[in-house]
């Protein structure tokens, strides 16, 4: 009797599990310190790149593809070589063994002629190294799923989470053989699973808005001229 | 009021027997998971290096132990691996060694009457103890087609040592790869000029894979790094090593340094 009651009241209750999914509230700080002016000409085109010589601490492929791909589209869109392009075409002086740390190496390594060459023919000005990562704290909770008579499941509990982000991104212009600046995002937020029958799930989708708020970062450092559109918050 | 009640049990018994069934799916899902063991396979090569090529022919040499090399290990609770890495050995070096140097030539040992072990399938200097060649006897090496060589040296490449750990060892976030190589110098005459070490190191993180059967394209990731790293160093510092600088001042090649950033 009661599985057609709990069958109907699923539809609806789905309905606002897939609404508050993605509303877990996130606080977000960006922050930059330019060292000099920055233009990118037309044919030029900018990389950005993850520290890979580190043991532990290794920035997350999907974060370095979401910055691409977000400073690569919509408004104020910059040309973007990928990461993976572009040590391609460099191999093998942007490895993570032989990657320059320092702008003295950047200046070795570019000081060749057959690297200089190189460069100019994929057109890159700009690399943007980037590091961090998102982690994952303070879970607290248990739930529990269980079968009802008429095999309908259930869950019953609380599960809760810190997520923090943290992003740094370093970039050098290739052509000056200079640092030009620096720029951080940072994201935090509690995510949280309710369930009586039906989990709820309110997840902060932090490396989300740490990539948002970078990429917007880098489309107004790099071209600053160009009107600017406040960091995405919530 | 007595057939209700039947069917009524008997929706319970169908319910929990789905139930149980799921429970064990899972279990074997899950548990299946946690043992684990990998087997793969990297056929793969590296770019072109951005190299200066030294004005050379050189000869290249690459065994049949090479050529053909797999590295099986089990792990205690983590179940067995095996890593077969033989197929990429030709293509990486042909790809760097065709970048390092103006010329050159694929070679293997002659036949060697006096020596019935003297095949393709031994390394200039593998490890075994027993008929390890005399470090002072030149080996006579031809060209694939039987043609006799016009180089100026001889380079012959050789694993040592394959490594590997996987994140529930180390308690870290990587696969991690480690392949010692051995790099061999011979001139022209097949004598042995020097030997050193050549280390690729590659790993792949684990938060780029999903939860669920992500070992076999990590462990692949990881050991395509280590190769690519290899691949890297060699570039890179050949020109470094001592013994390839006596080499080069020998046949007249001189110095050009191609050294990477400390």
């Amino acid at each position: 009797m009661t599985a057609p009651r709990v069958g109907f009241a699923l539809g609806p209750v789905l309905c606002v599990v897939a609404g508050l999914a993605c509303s877990g509230c996130v606080q977000t700080t960006v922050q930059g310190v330019r060292q000099a002016e920055t233009q990118i000409d037309h044919g030029e085109s900018i990389v950005i790149l993850s520290r890979k010589h580190k043991t532990q601490g290794e920035t997350e492929d999907d974060f370095v593809t979401c910055v691409s791909d977000s400073v690569n589209t919509g408004s104020r869109a910059l040309p973007i070589l990928s990461e993976s392009e572009f040590v391609d075409a460099m191999f093998p002086w942007f490895e993570p063994r032989t990657a320059p740390l320092n702008m003295d190496d950047l200046a070795t390594v570019i000081g060749r002629p057959i690297i200089s060459r190189r460069i100019d023919e994929i057109g890159v000005r700009y690399l943007v190294w980037i590091e961090g990562t998102t982690e994952r704290s303070d879970e607290s909770g248990s739930l529990n799923c269980t079968f009802f008579s008429g095999g309908i499941p259930a869950c019953f509990g609380f599960l809760s989470w810190e997520s923090g982000s943290n992003y740094e991104a370093s970039v050098w212009d290739v052509e000056r053989g200079m640092s030009v600046g620096t720029l951080s995002s940072e994201a935090a937020g509690t995510s949280f699973v309710p369930a009586v029958i039906v989990p709820i799930p309110v997840i902060a989708r932090v490396r989300e808005k740490a990539c948002a708020n970078m990429s917007d970062q880098i489309k107004t450092f790099i071209n600053p001229d160009l009107p600017s559109v406040s960091p995405a918050a919530s | 009021m007595v057939e209700n009640r039947r069917q009524a049990a008997a929706v319970v018994l169908r319910t929990a027997s789905r139930a149980l069934a799921l429970v064990v799916a899972l279990g074997t899902v899950f548990l299946g998971g946690c043992k684990g063991g990998a087997s793969i396979t990297v056929d793969t090569t590296v770019p072109r290096p951005l190299v200066d090529p030294i004005p050379a022919a050189m000869g290249v040499y690459i065994d049949e132990t090479l050529k053909t090399y797999v590295h099986e290990e089990e792990l205690p609770e983590y179940g067995d691996y095996r890593i077969d890495i033989g197929a990429s050995q030709t293509p990486v070096f042909a790809r760097v060694f065709d970048a390092m140097f103006e010329d050159v030539v694929y070679v293997q040992r002659a036949e060697d009457p006096a020596d019935s072990r003297s095949d393709q399938t031994v390394a200039p200097d593998a490890d075994d103890e027993e008929g390890e060649d005399e470090p002072d006897t030149p080996i006579r090496f031809i060209g694939n087609d039987g043609s006799s060589l016009a180089v100026d040296g001889i380079i012959a490449p050789s694993i040592e040592v394959v490594q590997f750990a996987i994140p529930d060892q180390t308690g870290g976030d990587f696969y991690e790869v480690w392949i010692r190589y051995k790099l061999t110098l011979f001139d022209a005459g097949g004598n042995a000029l020097g030997e050193w070490p050549l280390r690729g190191y590659g790993k792949a993180n684990e938060r780029n894979f999903g939860q669920l059967g992500k070992q076999t394209p990590a462990l692949h990731e990881a050991t395509t790094w280590a190769l690519r790293d290899a691949a890297a160093v060699l570039a890179v510092q050949f020109r470094d090593q001592a013994e390839v600088q006596d080499w080069l001042a020998t046949i007249g090649a001189g110095e050009n340094d191609e050294g990477a950033p400390q």
